[in-house]
């Protein structure tokens, strides 16, 4: 046993202290950028997104030229220059999920929230990251996919032009739609608070339940299947789409960004009340 | 400084702390004793903020930890050592957590070296044994060289050397002027480390005071006496004031310490075949403590004693 005396007027010395500025929103950012990149799973998503979403583009224009080019064609080529970000848009909702959900299946949170108690700018930090990061990927993914896809397009004469209608518009949509795709599943994420059961919700939302919306009947059925996030927001990605149905690309991009926004609120809310 | 006041935490219909209010001083090592389930990781996270109090507040420095202008540089934590993403390296789980804080990144190397994992930064943590990943938490907590240091059960998990190394930083950090709160469920670990002990029991404070005063009000001590002539000395002994039980074949002597017991029963002439003091040890006096705790809720007045 030691017993010392009790001494409650000690004050350490200031300049023993680390030195350091006051805690802002640059180094909750920093913070978050360093979390993203520091696990492996997010260079493997990455290199996923950008093989599914450049590689498939740039094999369904090889495979698929010919026949566009020919009498038969009842599409049109400008629904197939962005075509494998469909299959881009499972690792952005990985990734948004993966980001909240991985913090709560450690429980890293409570280190996050012990280094930065404000809650809203963990959030916004976290969202920042996200979001960027998929956007740039995403413009990056879908201009490589077109420049490939379309090289093959061109030589059946059926190329387009980036200047031509839609195409920079789905360039730079596609990585609006994936940035958005990824908060929300973040957005679900923070709600559900686990990995799977925010990937099951996300993945059957956007993708199984977004398509069989369209079997609804009535003009009630259609709104729905119109509005259901994943085909409103999807269709900014495409110069044409494959379904006349749907709502036009910035106004359904406009309604998937108000469903994103309102979700995001509904996790702050959430964020901000419940205990780590 | 820690100050909480009438802090409460109620999961549900469940209380886990119970209108608790305790100070924790700078310059020593206060120790958060309880058993199991007792309230100390839940009074832990509501230092920290991490779980809202129910009722009550707790602050650290005189405000809210939210409040805190750069957090680890106030208040250093190990909470849980796991509490981290095991597929990331030691540096990289330091390196972000300075980032956060504004901390320069030179720190990150200096504590990894502080705790000894220098070799080992670049691991994954999910490698980690239990006593890397505590040793990794302790290094979180000491990043911003804070001048409070909270550590719910440090040893966890350690060997004995580790145990011994988390004792000496622990009174290092103390005697250095921080405030240094500590919670352990072994009562012999927070005899050899703690100064000052804050007993929880079922969410309640039972104790609140030195730890030389904790061990002389509850680890009672008595004088154990065989003798053949256990009637005469036992007469003898009661006849000048001393409390005399019986347990086999000795006697138990309270109220007179061993010399005057001797002296006494050698000046008649009587024989003695056995002379010793016994102390009941901290853990059994923890366990009369916290055990009465759970008789709280039938008798309010007899668990402060």
């Amino acid at each position: 046993m030691t017993v010392t005396a009790e001494s409650t007027t000690v004050v350490l010395d200031p300049r023993r202290n680390v030195p350091g500025a006051r805690q802002g929103f640059g180094h909750t950012l920093r913070a978050e950028w360093i979390k993203f990149w520091t696990v492996r799973s997010t260079p493997w998503s990455f290199a996923a997104l950008f093989a599914l979403g450049a590689g498939l583009t740039v094999l369904v224009c090889a495979t698929s030229a010919e026949w566009l080019a020919s009498s038969e064609a009842d599409e049109s080529p400008g629904s197939f220059v962005t075509w494998g970000m469909m299959f881009a848009q499972i690792t952005a909702i990985v990734l948004g999920t993966l980001a909240v959900t991985s913090e709560y299946g450690t429980g890293m949170i409570r280190a996050t929230l012990a280094a930065t108690p404000r809650r809203g700018a963990v959030l916004a930090a976290k969202a920042a990251v996200l979001a960027g990061t998929l956007f740039v990927a995403g413009v990056v993914t879908a201009v490589v996919g077109f420049l490939g896809g379309n090289w093959f397009l061109d030589r059946e004469g059926i190329g387009l032009a980036l200047t031509d209608d839609g195409v920079l518009r789905s360039m730079l949509g596609s990585g609006l739609y994936l940035a958005g795709l990824g908060l929300f599943a973040a957005a679900v994420g923070i709600l559900v608070r686990h990995t799977a059961a925010a990937l099951s919700v996300v993945l059957a939302l956007v993708f199984v339940v977004g398509n069989m919306a369209f079997l609804l009947p009535g003009t009630w059925g259609e709104w729905t299947a119109k509005l259901l996030p994943g085909n409103a927001g999807s269709e900014v990605t495409t110069p044409v789409s494959f379904n006349p149905e749907l709502l036009a690309p910035w106004t359904g991009f406009a309604v998937f960004s108000a469903e994103v926004l309102a979700l995001l609120v509904v996790g702050w809310l959430a964020f901000q009340r419940r205990d780590a | 400084m820690i100050a909480a006041t009438g802090l409460s935490k109620k999961y549900g219909a469940k209380v886990a702390v119970d209108g608790i209010s305790f100070t924790v001083q700078p310059g020593r090592v206060t120790g958060f004793l309880g058993p199991n389930g007792a309230g100390k990781s839940t009074t832990m996270r509501m230092v920290l903020g991490l779980d809202r109090p129910t009722a009550g507040s707790v602050t650290v420095n005189g405000r809210r930890y939210q409040h805190s202008p750069a957090p680890l540089r106030e208040v250093g934590a190990l909470l849980e050592a796991r509490a981290l993403h095991p597929g990331r390296s030691a540096r990289d789980h330091l390196r972000w957590l300075a980032a956060s804080n504004g901390i320069p990144r030179s720190r990150v190397d200096e504590v990894l070296a502080l705790v000894g994992l220098e070799d080992v930064a670049g691991t994954r943590v999910g490698k980690f044994s239990l006593g890397m990943g505590q040793r990794l938490g302790i290094a979180v907590a000491l990043l911003g060289d804070p001048p409070v240091v909270v550590l719910d059960e440090p040893v966890n998990g350690l060997d004995p050397e580790g145990i011994r190394w988390v004792r000496t930083l622990a009174r290092q950090l103390a005697a250095e002027g921080r405030t240094v709160f500590l919670s352990s469920h072994l009562m012999s670990e927070m005899a050899l480390t703690a100064d000052h002990l804050l007993v929880i029991g079922r969410g309640r404070i039972l104790a609140d005071c030195s730890m030389p005063d904790f061990i002389a009000e509850h680890a009672a001590s008595y004088v154990r006496v065989r003798t053949p002539q256990r009637g005469e000395v036992a007469e003898l002994l009661r006849t000048a004031g001393a409390e005399v039980g019986t347990a086999d074949d000795e006697l138990r002597v309270q109220g007179m310490d061993a010399p005057a017991v001797g002296e006494l029963v050698g000046g008649h002439g009587l024989l003695l075949h056995e002379l010793t003091l016994v102390r009941s040890s901290l853990e059994d006096a923890f366990m009369t403590l916290t055990a009465s705790s759970v008789e709280y809720s039938a008798d309010p007045v007899g668990a402060l004693r």
